[in-house]
């Protein structure tokens, strides 16, 4: 039994059909990519997996329980989190803050409405641990929305490994960034993915942090699975060349 | 009374309800399609239209001058005001407008009671449309046909307008991408000011036409902006379409219902908003919830 | 910076409680009617400031609880200090209801029902003639004995320290509740609902939690309005009084709890210099929020914050 199931997820927008009857299994401290030209589906899916969307047909299966149906909030409650392709932050509170909050959502008494000293402590140990991973500990007092394109992206991620999710979603997480930023937060990705325990879907347009850090890759063309494989078993398929090459969408 | 007759002369009062009604979801819906702002002021600049529309008959002794002068008053007015106050909100978030034109509420119906005084006001009908006619033996009044005859004829303007002018052009061209209109070379801006003065001044001439109907008064506004809102959501916001079945739809209600339950008119409107936010929050034919 | 805060607080308090031993009756009445106003605004900061739940309807809650603390003085022998938190409470468990409903839509939808909710009331209180009065309102309400037989809070001074008891205590509450989890939770859905609702907070709960409380603190206002001019009417429910309540939170400075009292102090202080010479408050508030909104959305209190950090660093 694969840890995340997918069989076939399949989104429809009127006549658009969004996800096309998608099947995908990921293996536990997988990190796989998934990649296609843009308008390939991909967020759609990210939305169909953790509940921002529900699909018209097909199920989403995780840890071997039914997430297909499941709110947001309750997704996220079962250990995914994730980060957006548009950045989404809380732009006046500092990058601890965010972090913290992110943090405290996973608390038991996340809801309290007196005091807080204890739940605030124990979500500030997680927010400065997941701060240096991603490096962004020389930023923690900065109000979020101030900081820099390429700090914001991290930030995100931070605010996800806080939860520390058994399945981390990233929406392009090098986006935007320049060579140096992108070179930068493949290093951290890359050490933090090392063990092996977070299991990750990963959309990247940028194929050089693709084969970097995927163990799996999955490609959607129009909503659809055209090709899945290793990456050399990918590199080499003449559907996604041709997919990629000529006669984009 | 028979029932036939009944149920026509109500189908027919609900149908001119829904022509007033019609006037003000459109201009709202426009000004939100392409501004995406909902316009709390919308019940005050129908009141106004009523109250100037009472001054202009007086002033010139004809209905149908009040009628062309009422609007464009009204509608001038409404875009000096998005030029001067409400353009300075575009970048910050949409409860600033919703707060602007609360305000602007406020300060309208006040200027309207120090200009016109409290008591309701009565604009006759013009005496070509005042008296009734005779529906499967039902009296009617011919104001009430002539409002039928008016919603549609403003609904077919509207969508030629919408459909076959420049302006009408860019209106739905900035609708739905305001930068791309940009950058073909169009001052944005005006555009925006244009609808929302087309909005005001649409809301205006509502207020005129409902002027012999309900005797201009100062407690209309609230209740209009709620009214406008409700056919707006059930429409979807921006929609054009919308707007004309969301008026349908809660005429019928309205009439029906005040029928057959008079004490909860207000009860009515508020389940059915609530129902169709339940049902679809992003209103029937909506672009956006 | 806190303790110089708190200190300022505690000034500011003992003012207030010295008031009746120096100032003229006609003076403390008004004082004590600001007092109730903000107590009005800051519930309803709790919504607007802290969550960006902007609510056009806020005299529903004040309305609700001034009628029931009519209602509960004038027909049973329930003592002053209970009937005014049994109607708060009441309050708060109708707003539930009607934050269910209302948090099903977001944006100018939530708006724009809580406008409608609020007109709902006021259309049925001029119908619901045995419970309400209609029109007319209920008149006479006394100030009964408080309980264990106090007369103390019946007294002019003394109902001033009623109110003044009653401030006082819901802002250490709100200040408590903005400062605790859940009030950093309310700060998520304030700066990115979509973000807090994917970080998996059921925003939900959380938006109908405290327009509950809001209309609970907004019902007690009301419920000590009641017994303070002795009388209640359908002026309590109008929409222009959602209005006043909503211009106090902006103009005093949303958000920070202080800034809606010090908002409705401004709006009594003015109004009733206005009144002196014109009866059109709404045209010169409009006007104001309007300002205030376009060029100083911080509000007075958020200008004399940010004044007084400025001037202490510079």
């Amino acid at each position: 039994m694969a840890f995340l199931e997918l069989d076939g997820l399949t989104r429809r927008f009127g006549g658009i059909v969004a996800v096309d009857n998608v099947t995908m299994s990921v293996a536990a401290g997988e990190v796989r990519a998934v990649i296609g030209p843009n308008g390939a589906g991909k967020s759609t899916l990210f939305n169909l997996i953790t509940g921002v969307t529900k699909p018209t047909s097909g199920t989403v299966r995780f840890d071997d329980h039914a997430l297909t149906g499941m709110s947001a909030y309750s997704v996220c409650q079962r250990g995914v989190s994730r980060t957006f392709q548009i950045t989404a932050l809380f732009p006046e509170m500092t990058a601890r803050e965010n972090v913290r909050l992110s943090a405290q959502a996973r608390h038991a008494r996340r809801w309290q409405p007196w005091g807080g000293g204890t739940v605030f402590a124990d979500a500030e140990k997680h927010a400065d641990v997941a701060l240096e991973r991603l490096g962004l500990t020389h930023v923690a007092y900065r109000p979020a929305g101030l900081l820099s394109h390429g700090d914001q992206r991290l930030l995100e991620v931070a605010m996800a490994l806080a939860q520390q999710p058994r399945l981390l979603l990233l929406d392009e997480p090098t986006q935007g960034l320049s060579v140096e930023e992108t070179e930068q937060a493949v290093d951290t990705l890359s050490s933090l993915l090392a063990d092996g325990v977070m299991t990750v879907l990963l959309v990247e347009h940028d194929m050089e942090v693709v084969f970097r850090l995927a163990h799996m890759i999955t490609v959607l063309h129009r909503g659809a699975v055209i090709a899945d494989g290793t990456p050399d078993e990918v590199r080499s398929n003449e559907d996604v060349q041709r997919a990629y090459l000529g006669g984009l969408a | 009374m028979d029932f036939l007759g009944f149920l026509v002369t109500q189908c027919l009062n609900a149908l001119s309800q829904a022509a007033l009604l019609f006037f003000l979801g459109v201009g709202l819906t426009l000004i939100f399609g392409i501004m995406r702002i909902v316009n709390f002021a919308h019940g005050a600049f129908f009141m106004l239209g009523a109250y100037v529309g009472y001054s202009a008959v007086h002033v010139t002794g004809s209905f149908w001058a009040s009628l062309i002068a009422a609007p464009l008053l009204v509608g001038a007015f409404g875009a000096a005001f998005e030029l001067g106050i409400l353009r300075q909100l575009y970048r910050r978030d949409h409860s600033a407008f919703l707060m602007v034109t609360f305000g602007l509420t406020l300060i309208m119906g006040e200027a309207i009671r120090l200009l016109w005084g409290v008591a309701a006001l009565e604009v006759p009908a013009p005496k070509s449309l005042s008296g009734i006619v005779f529906i499967l033996d039902e009296p009617f009044p011919i104001y009430r046909l002539f409002l039928i005859g008016a919603g549609i004829v403003v609904a077919i303007a509207i969508w030629q307008f919408l459909e076959r002018t420049r302006l009408g052009l860019l209106i739905r061209a900035t609708s739905q991408n305001a930068e791309m209109v940009h950058a073909l070379g169009t001052d944005v801006r005006l555009v925006r000011s244009a609808v929302f003065g087309i909005g005001c001044g649409l809301a205006g001439i509502g207020g005129v036409f409902a002027a012999p109907l309900v005797t201009a008064s100062l407690g209309m506004a609230p209740n209009a902006v709620i009214d406008t809102f409700v056919i707006v959501i059930i429409g979807g916001m921006g929609s054009f379409a919308g707007s004309l079945i969301g008026a349908l739809l809660v005429a019928f209600v309205q009439v029906f219902g005040t029928y057959y339950f008079p004490d909860l008119a207000l009860a009515l409107m508020y389940l059915l908003m609530l129902a169709v936010l339940v049902i679809r929050p992003g209103g029937l034919l909506g672009k956006e919830a | 910076m806190a303790i110089k805060r708190n200190s300022l607080l505690f000034l500011a308090i003992c003012v207030l409680a010295l008031a009746p031993t120096g100032l003229p009756p006609y003076v403390m009445t008004l004082l004590t009617e600001a007092l109730i106003l903000g107590l009005c605004a800051m519930s309803l900061d709790l919504m607007v400031g802290y969550t960006r739940l902007l609510s056009f309807g806020h005299a529903a809650a004040y309305g609700l609880g001034a009628y029931a603390a009519g209602n509960l003085l004038l027909h049973t022998s329930i003592p002053l200090v209970f009937s005014v938190l049994l109607a708060a409470l009441f309050s708060g468990i109708v707003a539930i209801g009607v934050a269910w409903v209302c948090t099903l839509a977001s944006g100018v939808s939530f708006s724009m029902l809580t406008l409608a909710f609020a007109q709902l009331l006021y259309a049925v209180a001029f119908k619901w003639t045995s419970v309400t009065g209609a029109s007319d309102g209920l008149a006479g309400i006394p100030r009964s004995p408080g309980p264990f037989g106090i007369t103390f809070f019946q007294g002019r001074a003394g109902f001033y320290y009623l109110v003044l008891a009653c401030l006082v205590a819901a802002f250490i509450f709100c200040r408590s509740l903005v400062q605790s989890p859940f009030g950093a939770v309310l700060r998520g859905i304030r700066e990115n609902e979509a973000k807090t609702l994917s970080l998996g907070y059921n925003t939900r709960r959380y938006k109908i939690a405290v327009v509950a409380i809001s209309f609970m603190l907004g019902g007690l206002a009301g419920a000590l309005y009641a017994p303070f001019a002795g009388f209640t009417n359908t002026e309590l429910l109008f929409w222009l009084f959602s209005g006043q309540v909503l211009i106090m939170v902006i103009v005093g400075g949303a958000g920070t709890l202080i800034g809606p009292v010090i908002g409705a102090a401004f709006f009594m202080l003015v109004s009733n210099m206005l009144s002196s010479w014109t009866d059109s408050w709404a045209l010169f508030f409009g006007a104001i929020f309007i300002l205030f909104v376009l060029f100083a959305p911080q509000g007075i209190w958020g200008l004399a914050t940010r004044w007084r950090s400025l001037s202490s660093t510079g």
